[in-house]
């Protein structure tokens, strides 16, 4: 019992520093801001309780849903284009493809650098007088003002993410693919497999946890986007670029840091649903 | 168990999202000192967002510090873009600056918060031994008050004026405009089809996309208001609003103007590579055209902005701030006097290259002087001027979504989203429910 006690104690006096610092600095500002979300709170003086008035505030605010929108949109053309670009990616450099390691490289260089630069680089390419317009022109194709037009603007800062993003989803299933093993693949050709039937029965299923990570992490990083639109676009033009994270910042600017706060919980209970979702579906299907 | 077991890993893993709006409750950041300058050793936090061109430079930080030893200045440059949002985490998590430099734009949302120390009370109406009265001009000191007491002291004002292409005027003759229609004339003379593919690409008026201030003159000269005087409805739309925005978006219907918007970028990269041949802005601008295109020198004038109704401007402009919860108001409200003496004052003019906000410094002879970068003129009598006649943005508790409501519709015109009318009707009851709400 005794010596129970102490590897329990050992154990805990472990845990103890990660479990205070994620108490003090995660759990009890998420519980602040949790009460914050129910009240008129300016960040000075003291809350005033209001209840889920903040939430049917945000619900009935037309910025708020348009954002909400904006985000949901940018998380499906991101996701739905981002993680099936990386994995066509790794397929390839699976392969016997020569200067793999440089393609490797040149993959993961975007991921490595600042989302800042990237999005100021995608801005200047994308510019009226940019390159991406300057090529089109080589081809009798007419410019177009990609980050003024509200119909392209959010298609062309979801460019610009999974261009930055898409290295990082190759590395991950490219050593996700690499850790199959081969015999199951030689025991498919000798059955007569063709390529894409080995694809769809030994590489998927196997991959399907790598699949889940990546699909947990980027949802939860889609749904976070602000950066790049803060330095492409500033959430317009319209507001056709607005999403949740840039209306929660425009709020806590206001000082309104009770509806701040509400639209912090509104993501996160979104993508906590999204995420239990994900890993309820892939765990079933396993 | 597996179910509650999962659920917390999700929660977990998402945890840092909810974070992203915490902090604590402010709390009054150590307490105020005395009245009274204390002689103990203190150290005051400014924070700054003008950048390398600060008149808060060093050497005036050191002078500062000299005459005044037992206060140690904690300098902390920032820029405009992000200063809003660092200034709110800092007030609003109890790390508050002792002093800020506040954009006049930002003064409705911050003061009806209560974010502001009294510096009535902190002044007793008195700026460097003289009454505040007699220093700024009336529609400054307008600004400067909220609910019957000065919330921030007015550094630097910002008042629009046209600036244009004098070379370009000279050699196509075209008269400096003084009214809209002249200013129209004038826009579709001075704008170029260099390339020969039927669209004009230089020289052409700015027009400002997403923003309330650019469109708001035109409103002004109009001889409309944002809202109706007792500020409890939108009155911009109106025969003036329409009449304002029709003519804004004429510029781009008659391609004698560009259109400016976010994803262009700072509008300096369109004067430099001159297609941009006119704009109105304020006097700020005088600085950021000799640095942003110093090869533009001897090419540029200003003159006053050209009207339909009612010449004038709404002034805007940076202030000197103490916050609610500062930690030394008293030493804070030292260094703001020291601020707004002239010699300091006219740094203002001559390292950041805006316009100074004080009467005394307003009459300095130092910003009648001519100007080679504006070929021999001074263009700062035209800003003095119009900032005389200059008033304020309403200030409201509800500014911000307004200014922002009001941005969109003025983009949604230009971007030909929306037919004038029908844009100003929508803005118009937007403006109206953040009021009623």
């Amino acid at each position: 019992m005794k010596g129970r006690w102490r590897r329990y104690l050992t154990g805990y006096a472990l845990i103890a520093p990660a479990l205070l610092a994620a108490g003090l600095f995660l759990y009890v500002p998420i519980a602040l801001s949790g009460f914050w979300s129910l009240t008129d709170y300016s960040g000075l003086g003291s809350p005033e309780w209001v209840g889920l008035a903040n939430y049917v505030e945000l619900f009935g605010d037309d910025l708020f849903v348009k954002a909400l929108r904006n985000t949901f949109v940018f998380v499906l053309l991101g996701m739905g284009i981002g993680p099936v670009l990386g994995f066509l990616s790794a397929l390839l450099l699976n392969s016997t493809v020569r200067f793999r390691g440089f393609f490797r490289a040149a993959y993961f260089i975007p991921v490595m650098t600042s989302l800042i630069v990237v999005a100021t680089i995608w801005k200047i390419l994308l510019q009226d007088d940019g390159l991406v317009n300057q090529v089109l022109g080589l081809f009798g194709l007419p410019g177009h003002a990609w980050l003024s037009d509200p119909s392209t603007a959010l298609p062309a800062v979801v460019v610009t993410s999974i261009w930055q993003g898409f290295g990082f989803e190759t590395v991950v299933f490219l050593a996700a693919l690499q850790g199959i093993p081969r015999e199951l693949y030689d025991a498919a050709k000798v059955d007569g497999a063709s390529y894409w039937q080995q694809v769809r029965h030994i590489t998927l299923p196997a991959m399907r946890p790598t699949i889940m990570f990546v699909y947990i992490i980027g949802i939860i990083g889609s749904f976070q986007v602000y950066d790049q639109i803060f330095v492409m676009t500033g959430g317009g033009p319209i507001n056709s670029t607005r999403t949740l994270v840039f209306d929660l910042i425009d709020r806590f600017q206001a000082l309104n840091l009770g509806e701040a706060s509400a639209v912090a919980y509104v993501l996160l209970a979104i993508l906590a649903i999204l995420s239990y979702v994900q890993i309820f579906v892939f765990e079933r299907e396993r | 168990m597996k179910h509650l077991v999962r659920w917390f890993v999700v929660i977990a893993s998402l945890a840092l999202v909810a974070t992203s709006c915490t902090g604590d409750d402010g709390g009054d950041g150590g307490g105020a000192t005395s009245p009274g300058a204390s002689p103990e050793p203190v150290t005051i936090t400014v924070v700054d967002y003008y950048g390398e061109a600060t008149p808060l430079s060093e050497d005036v930080i050191a002078a500062f510090e000299a005459e005044y030893p037992w206060i140690t200045v904690k300098y902390e440059a920032g820029d405009w873009d992000s200063m809003r949002e660092k200034f709110t985490v800092r007030v609003t998590s109890g790390d508050s600056p002792d002093v800020a430099t506040m954009d006049m734009t930002w003064i409705p949302t911050f003061a009806s918060k209560g974010i502001f120390a009294d510096l009535t009370e902190l002044s007793g109406g008195q700026l460097n031994d003289a009454p505040i009265t007699d220093q700024y001009s009336e529609g400054a000191v307008e600004a400067m008050t909220f609910e019957d007491h000065y919330v921030t002291m007015m550094f630097d004002f910002d008042a629009y004026a046209l600036y244009y292409r004098a070379d370009q005027f000279d050699a196509k003759g075209i008269d400096v405009p003084t009214n809209w229609d002249e200013l129209s004339a004038a826009a579709e003379q001075l704008a170029e089809d260099t390339d020969g593919d039927g669209e004009n690409d230089k020289y052409m008026f700015e027009v400002y996309g997403n923003d309330c201030f650019h469109w708001c003159q035109f409103l002004f000269q109009a001889g409309g208001t944002i809202l109706t005087d007792d500020n409890t409805a939108a009155a911009f739309d109106s025969e003036a609003g329409l009449s304002a925005m029709e003519y804004y978006r004429s510029f781009l219907d008659n391609g004698s103007g560009v259109y400016w918007g976010e994803a262009e970028g700072e509008p300096i990269r369109g004067i430099k590579d001159e297609r941009i041949g006119m704009f109105l802005d304020g006097p700020y601008y005088m600085g950021l055209l000799k640095d942003g295109a110093p090869d533009q020198s001897g090419k540029w004038k200003v003159a006053p902005a050209p009207y339909s109704v009612e010449p004038g401007s709404y002034l805007g402009g940076t202030g000197l701030s103490i916050p609610v919860n500062a930690p030394h108001p008293e030493e804070a409200w030292l260094f703001v006097q020291y601020m707004l003496r002239p010699e300091q004052q006219l740094g203002v003019f001559t390292l950041a290259g805006a316009a100074p906000a004080t009467e005394a410094a307003l009459a300095s002879p130092e910003l009648t002087q001519p100007d080679e970068y504006f070929g021999g003129q001074a263009p700062f009598p035209i800003f003095a001027d119009t900032m005389a006649i200059a008033t304020h943005f309403p200030y409201v508790e509800q500014w911000d979504p307004i200014d922002t409501a009001i941005g969109t519709m003025v983009e949604s015109v230009m971007l030909g989203e929306s037919a004038p009318q029908e844009a100003l009707t929508d803005g118009a009851a937007k403006v109206n429910e953040e009021l009623a709400g």
